[in-house]
């Protein structure tokens, strides 16, 4: 954000108003179930309550009941090789309750493909699988040649 | 279910029939979801965010396709799928980058002309507890500095005495020696040039190297070639 600094606040100043925050979302599945209107969101780490609540009504225009955060600890590991301890990002979870009767369900946004498209991986396959039977036709019609004595 | 609607766009900029998410007939689904590759343009530019307006520039579009991006690489990464066309992250994060760049130049116009100053965070040249010259940005304090107890615990740590002295003198000396070296490889390096391709533009020359006496060079006994003089 913040190309400006933004004034402490004082009694009697003005309001405070964020523009262009560094803010980001990510909607994700929740780790444990939860209520229908219950949406789990994890945050950049310096949101507050507050920030989770201006920004979903003011950008997203989702009024929200209740907030809760919760910072997840992540794992240490020792890495392989020298042995030193690694650590990854902590991750901050933000539990938003949505007004009653309102309900949300985590879509599946990669939706099983039918057989007859083919990925990127089966094309590469098949390219590969042709380019191997030319080359065992290309010493087809040279007897007692070792397979690899080509040109 | 107005909300679902909005909770979708999170994931996708794009209006979604108002019904349950796993009730949406697969011809009204996004139809980036499953993709394998989703083509995007490049970048904005500055020239074009100039152009626009204000108000334009606050719509926070760039910020709710970061949001869907972000998502949606969390999610290809808990499926164990693959994120499609991942650099759009990265061209989403360099069209804020400018925006938020002309948004700037567009305070420090404004505050120039309404005040005389860039409205900027204020800074300041100062010295760090080795005795070596950083940038101070400043910020604003509810207290009097010399009331301000905690400030002057953190800020005090320069004290010019012998050891910073000593600390100073040889890191001066090693950027000095440095430099130095520096000149004398920039210098032979010249001399080898003239050696090589004697017909070159001498002014070019002196453009790359303005540091380098070519008079000088052309004197130094390097110069010229392996020669008996008649």
């Amino acid at each position: 954000m913040s190309t400006r600094l933004y004034p402490i606040y004082q009694k009697g100043g003005p309001q405070l108003r964020v523009f262009l925050p560094n803010f980001w979302l990510k909607l994700v599945r929740p780790p444990h179930e939860q209520p229908p209107n219950v949406v789990v969101f994890s945050c950049s780490m310096e949101m507050t309550t507050f920030d989770i609540r201006n920004y979903l009504e003011k950008i997203y225009n989702i009024k929200t009941v209740d907030i809760r955060t919760r910072i997840h600890m992540t794992k240490t590991r020792k890495d392989p090789g020298k042995g030193y301890v690694v650590k990854d990002d902590d991750i901050k979870y933000a539990y938003v309750t949505l007004p009653k009767g309102e309900s949300f369900e985590f879509p599946d946004l990669f939706p099983k493909k039918d057989d007859k498209e083919e990925g990127d991986d089966q094309k590469a396959l098949k390219a590969a699988k042709q380019g191997y039977q030319e080359f065992l036709d290309k010493n087809k019609d040279r007897p007692n040649m070792p397979g690899w004595f080509t040109v | 279910m107005a909300n679902l609607r909005v909770m979708c766009k999170l994931l996708k900029n794009l209006n979604i029939s108002n019904v349950k998410a796993h009730s949406i007939p697969s011809d009204r689904r996004y139809k980036n979801w499953g993709a394998q590759e989703v083509k995007s343009g490049r970048s904005w530019k500055k020239e074009e965010l100039r152009l626009k307006s204000n108000s334009d520039l606050h719509k926070y579009v760039l910020l709710k396709e970061r949001n869907m991006l972000l998502t949606m690489e969390e999610e290809a990464k808990a499926q164990i799928q693959l994120f499609p066309s991942p650099e759009r992250i990265d061209k989403v994060e360099d069209s804020m980058e400018n925006l938020e760049s002309v948004i700037r130049e567009r305070n420090v116009a404004y505050h120039k002309l309404e005040t005389g100053r860039t409205g900027e965070r204020p800074y300041k040249m100062s010295k760090n507890a080795f005795g070596l010259r950083y940038r101070h940005e400043m910020s604003e304090y509810t207290m009097p500095k010399h009331m301000n107890k905690d400030w002057y615990e953190e800020f005090r740590s320069y004290k010019h005495d012998r050891y910073t002295e000593q600390f100073l003198l040889k890191y001066r000396e090693k950027s000095y020696v440095s430099k130095r070296r520096q000149q004398i490889r920039d210098f032979n390096h010249v001399i080898h040039l003239l050696n090589r391709f004697p017909d070159m533009d001498m002014q070019a020359l002196k453009e790359q190297y303005p540091n380098v006496d070519i008079e000088k060079a052309k004197a130094s006994r390097k110069y010229g070639g392996h020669f008996a003089p008649k």
